[in-house]
């Protein structure tokens, strides 16, 4: 079959335009709007960084340290996850995203700011010699399990990486939004093959560097511990609490009067179930890396499990795998639960808060470990991990509100807008 | 579907409220009367048509097609199937007769240390657990969706007629029952030539 | 049409003497195109409901051609040599195999992963693109899951007489017996037993639920001859009386009912639903039989995802391989199957390909990265360095080396379009990578198990005649079954077919132009299904071009 020619598609993008869906008010937010909020937001955000660092006056620098880390490793996550599903989005050609990429892409250009937050955090640990990163430090320097990836595990080769990893994130963020935006304008619809194309060498990109990140900036914490599965394990977070914000951040454009006709329940029936089966992803992931370790029994893995099974933390665990997988995965298998945009946007913003306890039950049990001869000042040091990851999660909300109301909600002039506007579930 | 189709017994041993209704409408020959079937040949005309059927308020009534089409709930009016609900509860049940089974057998009935695992661990028991969910909603989502259906029945009127047989290649057909209250063959008739209907048929019962 | 005579028109396109319109050129088939705003048509030629029933119909009802029958009595007899070959390892004891002491798992476990890899991929593909909403799974999911239940059949083989006496198998389920004996849940072998059993059990409901529609079809067929035949006093009937009879008992009465499809379809949603984390979950616990060891290149936490991959992958390619040649042998096959469709499995072939590449990557990554000289050895040098480079080498690289050639630098070749779009590329593509995967079984049992902690455990395997004889004899029951089906089933899952073709649409998509209907549309909601176009905008828009 033919392409259509330039002017037939010329007469369907003004049909498009016509579409009442379409209308300026209904795909824009009003000039000025939310910047109130993105103000308050990110203020609220700098006041909690703020205080994270009277925290780490009060208590100590390493609890201080992992708390802000627990905020950006979900941030993070949230905005890789984004990344990945446009990627997926345009490598498989789907129809039914068109209304909603736009938000994913507003998404995934936090990015930079992630990288920048970790840049802030590998700093820190390169300044004080290892807070976090065991390795790092002078007594561990002669550890024969050291010694033998010393070659890996090094400051200088460390920051190189993270340039790397840095470099290909922004790239490929930055890449497809101008891909996005520059259809706005221009309406060539041969700019999704580009980005079809970008997307294709871009997933295999974005494989090695979330794999490898999560290695560097988590599993290195204890340059003891080793799992196969830990890059798979850390971007199984990413695709379903992208997800979630998605839904909060459409639902409360909904709340605004905007995308009428365009982001309707189809599309939320449709995010939910992404959020469900990624989640369910997870689960199986974080299940099937749990289950090995602890059926192989072998120090150098079983150790870190261990450890995180006891002196409380092994609560923390029963709420992941309740709260985590089965509450959320009962509910959501609730078709009317999937259908309705609040309800939907509710089970994110669960999922976002188990997100943020994953989160805490990998890097907080690092700070006040026997060896590190710190003792833990209890449970009232918690407004420090409060602060931090609330600080970190105002930040990225409100550069992220910024964003979306700084231009237009959909992508104007994709081809498959049409299709997207008729989406519907029909089983 | 009424009990009495699915098992063709002598009336006086089915129990009294399963019992058949008694036909109120009759074929020109005498025979009773099954309904109206009209034929028509694309998606489009059947659909539209769907629609006019149940805007007369038609119960008993069933569109039939080459194929399953999108949206013909809201075409013909019927509610969503309760089937996923009925398929979740045994899935349920069944994953946790799984479970069940497998703690009483390893951790009551004969312990065993082996492997160096406790008797009574969870983990060990998820796989299994799982298998025995999913086949058994497997079961229900089969058998469940045919029982739904009435299904096997191996005879049904509409058999009968050699050009309802194309419903399964590429002609599309609206069956209105005679036991329907608003039925009157007349009327019927006259409402599906006028939905465009390419052929309107009376269709015995028996 | 097809209703004057069905078996004339079907017979005259199968000799090729009626055929749609002929594509421009070989190397495209009109399903390519590169313009994001055009969906490419599912099914070619314009296929009306009629024709796309006397086609599939057609396949299930004549002998394909001379070619069936020399290769159906040559898959038989490779199959009874296979069957033979077991019954002698029955008598004997397994003994007339090459495992050994301390390779007690070789041959016969690489073939059941083998094959039960193969056989995920059929339901996963059904299942998977289901959920997705991929119409394109219509080109393939019938063949696929028939190939899974076929492969599913070899694979259980392989364990069940593996476990040598074959009479005591029923020890493997929860039997209450007179000797009190459970057995272990802790062990993944039993989970196995569940999983394998679970995994056949709902893919041949999967693949049956998906049928009934189809067979009724044949059925409607059949008796729609027969009257004719009573009406004409002819005399040969009894192939259409089988024929009437079989189907008619198997499609369980389907009528086509709209109320019955409503609750079809959300029957098949939901087993697809469920067999989605059903075919993770059991190649996830084919996995578990290694990773839940502490052998160094078994025991790694990523062998779930990576084992899953990796069945996806090989399941693609076999039906690639199966597929292609169906695509010549079969007059107007590549209506259905289309070149568009092979690009998306070529690019699937890619994608798995390079998962499992990434997972390989891992695996040699943390082995050096643990520090554990034991994790270091299986890979850096039992599986990577020839024994004729080092020392600590082993003896075989050149296994390790081909699963690497095969499985992960020949899907590159997919980056380049023409390759994509070339059914014999993706042939010999897709032969390289069964090759392959066979083989990165063969790596994680047979190397991982012949040098293991003490150098007086070294040993090498050797397969015996038997060995390879069992496993021709698993191909030969594969294609049996295979050519059984193509010849006897819908090929093709008809109504699904039916349904994605743009006529199927309740909307009549001739009447006017799609865009304005959609704006027209889209105000009022509910209740009319404004999206209904299973073929997408194409379609609809072709006029726009000429």
């Amino acid at each position: 079959m033919s392409q259509i020619t330039g002017e037939a598609y010329q007469r369907r993008l003004e049909r498009l335009a016509a579409h009442p869906a379409m209308a300026n008010d209904n795909v824009t937010l009003p000039k000025g709007s939310w910047t109130g909020a993105a103000r308050a937001l990110i203020g609220l955000g700098v006041a909690g960084l703020l205080m994270t660092v009277a925290g780490a006056f009060v208590y100590n620098a390493k609890h201080a340290v992992a708390s802000y880390s627990v905020g950006v490793l979900c941030v993070t996550a949230i905005s890789l996850g984004a990344l990945f599903w446009t990627m997926v989005f345009h490598q498989t050609n789907a129809g039914w995203h068109a209304t909603i990429r736009r938000q994913l892409e507003n998404i995934m250009m936090n990015l930079p700011l992630c990288v920048g937050l970790i840049a802030v955090m590998l700093i820190v640990e390169l300044a004080s010699g290892g807070l976090l990163f065991s390795w790092m430090r002078p007594e561990y320097a002669d550890s024969p399990l050291l010694t033998a990836k010393r070659s890996w595990l090094n400051e200088p080769f460390l920051v190189v990486r993270f340039f790397i990893y840095a470099g290909v994130w922004t790239l490929l963020a930055t890449k497809l939004y101008r891909f996005s935006v520059d259809q706005d304008r221009t309406g060539d619809r041969f700019l999704n093959n580009r980005a079809r194309f970008t997307s294709a060498w871009g997933l295999l990109a974005f494989a090695l560097t979330t794999g490898f990140f999560a290695f560097d900036f988590i599993m290195a914490m204890d340059f003891r511990f080793f799992s196969t599965m830990w890059g798979v394990y850390y971007f199984a977070s990413g695709p379903f609490s992208c997800m979630a914000v998605l839904l909060i951040v459409t639902g409360m454009l909904r709340l605004r009067g905007r995308l009428t006709g365009v982001v309707g329940n189809e599309h939320v029936h449709d995010m939910a179930k992404l959020l469900f089966g990624m989640n369910v992803f997870w689960a199986y992931i974080a299940f099937g890396q749990y289950f090995l370790i602890w059926y192989g029994n072998i120090p150098e893995e079983t150790a870190w499990v261990v450890y995180r099974k006891q002196g409380g933390w092994e609560n923390l665990a029963a709420v992941l795998a309740i709260g985590h997988f089965l509450i959320p995965f009962l509910i959501l298998l609730l078709r009317p639960v999937k259908r309705h945009p609040a309800l939907a946007a509710a089970a994110g913003a669960w999922l976002l808060l188990m997100l943020v306890m994953d989160m805490f039950w990998l890097v907080r049990p690092m700070v006040y470990t026997p060896a590190s001869g710190l003792k833990s000042p209890g449970p009232g040091a918690m407004w420090v991990d409060l602060a931090a990851i609330v600080g970190v999660g105002c930040l990225w909300a409100g550069v992220l509100a910024r964003r979306i109301a700084s231009g237009p909600l959909i992508p104007l002039k994709d081809p498959r807008l049409p299709e997207a506007l008729d989406h519907r579930n029909y089983v | 579907m009424a009990f009495a189709d699915y098992f063709p017994l002598p009336q006086k041993w089915i129990p009294r409220g399963l019992r058949s209704k008694p036909c109120r409408h009759f074929m020109p020959d005498g025979s009773p009367m099954y309904g109206v079937v009209a034929e028509y040949d694309t998606a489009a005309s059947v659909y539209h048509a769907a629609e006019k059927v149940r805007d007369a308020g038609f119960k008993a009534w069933d569109m039939h097609s080459p194929f399953p089409m999108h949206g013909v709930e809201d075409a013909m009016g019927f509610e969503r199937t309760k089937l996923p609900l009925m398929v979740g509860v045994v899935a349920l049940s069944g994953a946790a007769a799984g479970y069940l089974m497998q703690w009483w057998i390893t951790a009551v009935d004969f312990p065993v240390t082996v492997q160096g695992k406790p008797p009574g661990a969870w983990e060990p028991f998820i796989p299994i657990t799982f298998e025995v969910g999913v086949l058994s909603s497997a079961f229900a989502a089969l058998f469940g969706m045919l029982a739904m259906n009435g299904l096997p029945r191996f005879h049904h009127p509409l058999f009968k007629s050699e050009r309802f047989l194309a419903s399964s290649d590429d002609k599309f057909f609206i069956a209105i029952e005679a036991h329907d209250e608003k039925f009157n063959p007349e009327g019927v008739r006259r409402l599906l030539e006028s939905t465009g209907a390419s052929r309107v048929d009376l269709v015995g019962a028996e | 049409m097809s209703a004057t005579n069905p078996d004339r028109i079907i017979s005259e396109r199968l000799a090729g003497i009626v055929s749609g319109a002929p594509a421009r050129d070989p190397r495209d088939d009109g399903s390519l195109n590169d313009d994001p705003a055009v969906r490419p048509p599912l099914v070619l030629n314009n296929r009306s409901f009629g024709e796309v029933t006397d086609i599939i119909c057609g396949y299930a009802e004549h002998t394909p051609g001379k070619w069936w029958l020399p290769m159906f009595l040559l898959a038989a007899s490779v199959a009874g040599i296979g069957v033979t070959m077991i019954l002698y390892l029955i008598i004997t004891g397994v003994g007339v195999w090459g495992l050994n002491n301390q390779i007690n798992w070789a041959w016969d476990i690489t073939n059941f992963v083998f094959w039960i890899g193969i056989g995920h991929a059929g339901t996963l593909i059904s299942a998977i693109l289901c959920i997705f909403k991929q119409k394109w799974r219509t080109a393939v999911n019938r063949s696929a899951e028939a190939m899974t239940i076929f492969a599913v059949i070899c694979a259980g083989i392989f364990p069940a007489i593996h476990v040598g006496r074959i009479w005591f198998i029923w020890m493997v389920f929860p039997i209450p017996n007179y000797n009190s004996i459970w057995p272990n849940f802790r062990s993944p072998l039993l989970w196995d037993v569940f999983a394998v059993s679970t995994y056949a059990t709902v893919s041949v409901l999967f693949w049956y639920m998906g049928m009934i529609p189809d067979l009724a079809s044949l059925r409607d067929r059949a008796d729609r001859r027969l009257r004719r035949a009573v009406a004409a006093g002819a005399k040969k009937r009894l192939p259409d009386l089988i024929r009437a009879y079989v189907f008619g008992l198997l499609s369980m009465g389907w009528r086509f009912s709209s109320r019955h499809w409503h609750r079809y379809e959300v029957a098949y949603l939901i087993l697809a639903g469920v067999s989605t984390p059903l075919v993770l979950s059991v190649h996830s616990i084919v996995s578990f039989d290694f990773a839940t060891s502490v052998v160094p290149g078994w025991h790694t936490t990523i062998f779930p995802p990576y084992f899953v991959a990796g069945a996806i992958f090989g399941g693609f390619a076999m039906v690639l391989l199966l597929l292609i040649p169906a695509r010549e042998l079969f007059s107007n096959f590549k209506d259905f199957l289309t070149l568009r469709h092979l690009e998306n499995m070529a690019k699937i072939i890619l994608v798995t390909g390079m998962m499992v590449g990434f997972a390989y990557s891992m695996e040699f990554f943390i082995a050096w990265y643990s520090g554990n000289e034991y994790e270091r050895d299986a890979f850096l040098f039992n599986r990577v360095t020839p024994i004729w480079l080092s020392d600590r080498g082993a003896p075989y690289w050149w296994a390790y080396w081909t699963m690497i050639t095969c499985n992960v630098l020949s899907p590159q070749v997919f980056w380049f379009k023409k390759m994509r779009r070339d059914p014999r590329a993706i042939w010999v593509v897709a032969l390289l990578v069964t090759i392959g995967m066979w083989f990165e079984r063969f790596v994680i049992i047979v190397t991982s198990l012949h040098r293991a902690w003490l150098p007086g455990e070294w040993h090498m395997f050797f397969p015996t005649p038997v060995d390879m004889l069992t496993f021709a004899g698993t191909c030969g029951i594969f294609l049996t079954l295979f050519l059984l089906f193509l010849r006897f089933l819908p090929v093709f899952a008809m109504a699904e077919v039916k349904a994605v073709l743009p006529q199927a649409s309740p909307h009549g998509h001739d009447d006017h132009d799609h865009d304005d209907h959609g704006h027209a549309d889209h105000g009022h909601g509910a209740a009319h299904g404004s999206g209904a176009h299973p073929g997408g905008h194409g379609p609809s828009h072709e006029k726009e071009a000429h």
